[in-house]
């Protein structure tokens, strides 16, 4: 076992050792394939997608279809439905995962697993499983509840202008993704050091939540404000099977008549979402390298 | 096991613009306990990396016991390594981890997990082999890790700044316990590391690398007593630059008249290097005269305690008193400052050098 | 706190009337739902779900690794960071917008359809396999972006310290470099077939019913699609569901934990 150099010398000596420039060829060539193929995958949808909208059959190319997204029925309202629904999602998910995610951190952190476990949930449980679980309760209300006066709130929060259901199944939906970027925030900011500062100098508790936490957990409720509007601007199995006419929904309806507006809008929307997480990762990098 | 002799020879290795080796060379005797020294980016963990066959020099050989093995590939060589830190596998236990090289070479079960037992109580840890890389402490990963790395009895070890992740305790006894088992072993080894403290008391020779080159190889004595160039006089120890005149073969300096070391430059003010412990302060007492300078700082350190004396030319002095004098000279204090009767090392003033006491670096 | 009482009574009320439906039938306790929901086309459905998913999941957890594989690889930082920024979007695109993307490219009036003329040549992306090359647009980026931090968490110390005991390239990935990757591997799988396997709306907007899917099946049942004295199969079936996705998640988060705890 101890001398093994000799042996390898007499080989070098013979020339058998590979050449310096000739190694990291190889790879080389199967990453440049495995790249473009990628490439191809990835943008010729992107690209098809953009000349089915911009192509009439004999006439060429034509933006008529984007123009006609504006004027076609239903595009306005369900629009200003689905942000509507985004920002009452948005806030309500801050009111409720902000509290507690500071909670969890500084005064009870034995609560933390619950938490944890509270918000994975939603990530186990398929959407349509919880929208079949919904629907079932919305359907038996009438029969037993007609009586009293939560029938009332029953009828309210099916509202079809604002469906208030909606936001609440948003919430839970939205709830994963917004709890892990406000714990990611919170954990960057140290909460514990910082409000025992402000403590310290004297500030109250709310004056700590508002003057402290907060303006230094702008970007990470940022990103968790981001995902949910992007969340509640894709979402089509809840609103559909419920029957709510939310954006999504509208694009499907519309595609069964109007194809190439259809295609025009998800080329839309897709660019909307896109420049939406564009500067949501943008901003985090911004973040880790200012800090 | 025997040592082997290692030699650099005029090893020269660029990374783009920034030259890493320029020209090393270096002997090893066998059975040695060298330390590579040098601010980071001096090129030691470079020289390391091309004995390994992790890096190719550009220029230059590296020999084993005569033999040029510049082009043999990396698990090819004899040569044991143990890395900064988390090179341990983590998917292995230690025992695995320690024999892995033996599974490499297909050697039995039951011969490997006993070479590796025997391993582990050489290191002093006997009985963590089920552990897991992640289930050990940081010191106790290292001593794996140097099981790992004497497993297939190279005739090299080489030592990546090993400890510099570790605790200041942990470092110190894992320091001298990899002394003891490298003398009783008699194995050549190279030990890479920026901290001087670790280098003068663990190695039998020290070098000193700057921008790629060798400024120094000596024993840890001489390389304090008698620095040959100022970057190291500078790099080991703590040292003051004071302003002196040169006539002849003597020097002036705080008003007195020493012998200079070695040859004196041609230049007639130079900078004079001297050691804290070179330099004598009394405090003046009440009554008595005015005194050189006062006492701004003083940090004790147990057996000693280091002043930082403010001199009435604006320049400022580092001195050690013994630690239990060390009440005597609390900030503030008046105090007289000579130096010891003995040769001093001069150096050209170099263009930036204000004669300001150094940044205080460890102690040494 | 308030968050565990919205969560209690928005989530755990749908979940409990969930379970509580499965196992009623004409107003008593029965099994029979759940009995329904395993049999005939139920079962088709429930199986081309979990065929589907777990060919996604396969295919899409090989391709992401390679995909991954290249660009960690890769000395271009622009290459990666673009390639990771791409991947973060493309991984959240599912949905309608998706299948009219595809369809617009692949579909009968397709635009590469067309251009190729693929029409003559039997091509339909309507089908099962259409559908996999659908689902895997949303899932090789996901693999990616579960991969990456993985590879990146493989030392370079730990090949050279291989190389250093006397181990080829192919016995460092063998006994350490695959090792160490397969809970990260495993994991993004057990990902990917979790979110195939929920996938609804692509499917909806592309294919209707003509590929057996337990999702579309539930939508059906739920829309009234289904015989009277059946409605409760929609929540069996939406049952069988969480059973799967738990099983799911119960893999995958103890391999995540391993895999979190080795690339530290």
């Amino acid at each position: 076992m101890a001398s093994l150099t000799p042996q390898v010398t007499t080989q070098v000596a013979t020339g058998t050792a590979p050449a310096r420039g000739g190694r990291p060829r190889r790879p080389r060539v199967w990453r440049g394939v495995v790249l473009v193929l990628a490439a191809v995958y990835f943008l010729v949808p992107l690209i098809a997608s953009f000349v089915f909208t911009v192509e009439v059959p004999n006439q060429g190319f034509s933006l008529d279809a984007y123009g006609q997204i504006f004027s076609a029925e239903g595009f306005g309202g369900s629009l200003l439905l689905s942000l509507g629904l985004g920002v009452a999602t948005i806030v309500l998910v801050l009111l409720l995962t902000l509290p507690a995610a500071v909670a969890v951190r500084l005064g009870a952190p034995r609560l933390r697993p619950v938490l944890e476990v509270v918000c994975t949930l939603p990530l186990v449980v398929p959407p349509i499983t919880f929208v079949a679980g919904i629907s079932t309760v919305l359907r038996w209300g009438p029969d037993y509840l007609a009586t009293t006066p939560l029938y009332q709130t029953m009828i309210a929060v099916q509202n079809p202008d604002f469906p208030v259901v909606l936001v609440l199944a948003y919430v839970v939906l939205a709830l994963p993704f917004a709890y892990r970027s406000l714990d990611a925030g919170l954990g960057a900011i140290d909460v514990r050091t910082l409000s025992e500062a402000a403590r310290n100098l004297g500030a109250s508790w709310p004056h700590v939540l508002l003057r402290v936490i907060i303006p230094n957990m702008r970007s990470a409720m940022a990103s968790a404000s981001f995902l949910t509007l992007a969340l509640v601007l894709g979402e089509f199995t809840i609103a559909r099977l419920l029957s709510f006419e939310t954006f999504p929904n509208w694009i499907y309806r519309i595609s069964g008549s109007q194809a190439q507006v259809s295609v025009a809008v998800s080329v839309f929307s897709l660019l909307i979402t896109w420049l939406l997480l564009l500067a949501l990762s943008s901003a985090g990098a911004r973040q880790r390298s200012g800090s | 096991m025997n040592g082997a002799r290692v030699e650099f020879r005029g090893l020269r290795r660029r990374f783009g613009s920034t030259v890493a080796l320029d020209g090393l060379d270096l002997t090893v005797e066998p059975g040695e306990l060298i330390a590579l020294l040098g601010p980071s980016g001096c090129g030691k963990t470079t020289a390391l990396r091309c004995l390994a066959g992790f890096e190719q020099p550009d220029e230059g050989e590296v020999l084993v016991d005569g033999a040029d093995i510049t082009r043999v590939p990396a698990n090819r060589r004899d040569a044991g390594m143990v890395f900064q830190s988390y090179s341990l596998f983590p998917n292995l236990n230690a025992r695995d981890n320690v024999s892995f090289g033996m599974r490499v070479r297909k050697a039995p079960t039951a011969k490997r997990h006993a070479r590796a037992q025997e391993l582990l109580e050489l290191v002093g840890l006997p009985s963590v082999g089920e552990r897991y890389p992640h289930q050990l402490s940081g010191g106790q990963q290292q001593r794996v890790a140097l099981a790992r790395a004497l497993a297939l009895e190279p005739r090299v070890l080489l030592l990546d700044e090993p400890l510099s992740a570790l605790d200041a305790k942990v470092r110190v006894t894992l320091r001298e316990e990899i002394r003891r088992l490298q003398l009783s072993l008699g194995i050549t080894t190279i030990f890479v590391t920026h901290d001087q403290e670790e280098a003068l008391s663990m190695a039998d020779r020290v070098a000193v690398l700057r921008d790629g080159r060798l400024e120094q190889v000596a024993d840890p004595a001489t390389l304090y007593d008698r620095p040959a160039t100022p970057f190291v006089a500078e790099f080991v120890g703590a040292m003051n630059h004071l302003t002196g005149l040169v006539s002849g073969d003597r020097v002036t300096v705080l008003g007195q008249t020493l012998p200079v070391e070695g040859r004196a430059p041609d230049t007639a003010q130079v900078d004079v290097l001297v050691r804290p412990e070179a330099v004598l302060v009394t405090p003046v007492d009440a009554s008595g005269a005015e005194g050189d300078g006062i006492v701004m700082v003083s940090s004790f350190r147990g057996s000693t305690a280091r002043l930082r004396v403010h001199l009435g030319d604006g320049t400022e002095v580092l001195a050690d008193v013994p630690g239990h004098d060390s009440a005597r000279f609390a900030p503030g204090t008046a105090v007289r400052v000579g130096l010891v009767e003995r040769p001093v090392l001069v150096s050209a003033r170099s263009e930036t050098g204000a004669a300001t006491a150094v940044p205080e670096p460890d102690v040494v | 706190m308030p968050l565990l009482v919205f969560v209690v009574i928005v989530f755990g009320v749908p979940m409990l009337v969930l379970l509580g439906g499965t196992f009623t039938k004409e107003g008593a306790f029965s099994t029979a739902n759940l009995t329904e929901s395993l049999q005939g086309a139920y079962l088709t459905a429930l199986l081309g779900s979990v065929k589907i998913s777990a060919l996604v999941a396969v295919l899409g957890g090989v391709l992401g690794t390679f995909l991954a594989q290249a660009v960690v690889t890769s000395r271009f930082r622009t290459l990666r960071e673009a390639v990771l920024t791409a991947s973060g979007v493309l991984a959240n695109f599912g949905g309608v917008p998706l299948a009219f993307a595809w369809i617009a490219t692949l579909g009968n009036s397709g635009v590469v359809t067309t251009t190729l003329g693929l029409g003559q040549h039997g091509w339909s992306l309507y089908n099962f396999w259409g559908l996999t090359l659908v689902y895997l647009y949303f899932s090789i980026p996901l693999q990616v972006l579960t991969v990456v931090p993985a590879l990146d968490g493989l030392r370079p110390q730990w090949r050279e310290a291989a190389q250093n005991n006397g181990a080829s390239t192919w016995q460092f990935w063998r006994y350490v470099g695959i090792p160490v990757l397969t809970p990260a591997l495993l994991g993004g799988v057990v990902l990917l077939f979790g979110g195939a396997f929920s996938a609804y709306a692509t499917a909806q907007a592309m294919v209707g019913s003509t590929v057996p899917l337990v999702t579309l099946k539930i939508a059906d049942a739920l829309t009234g699609n289904v015989l009277i004295g059946h409605e409760n199969v929609a929540l069996a079936l939406s049952l069988d569901m969480i059973v799967v996705a738990g099983l799911v998640m119960a893999v995958y988060l103890p391999l995540q934990r391993r895999s979190a705890r080795w690339l530290r």
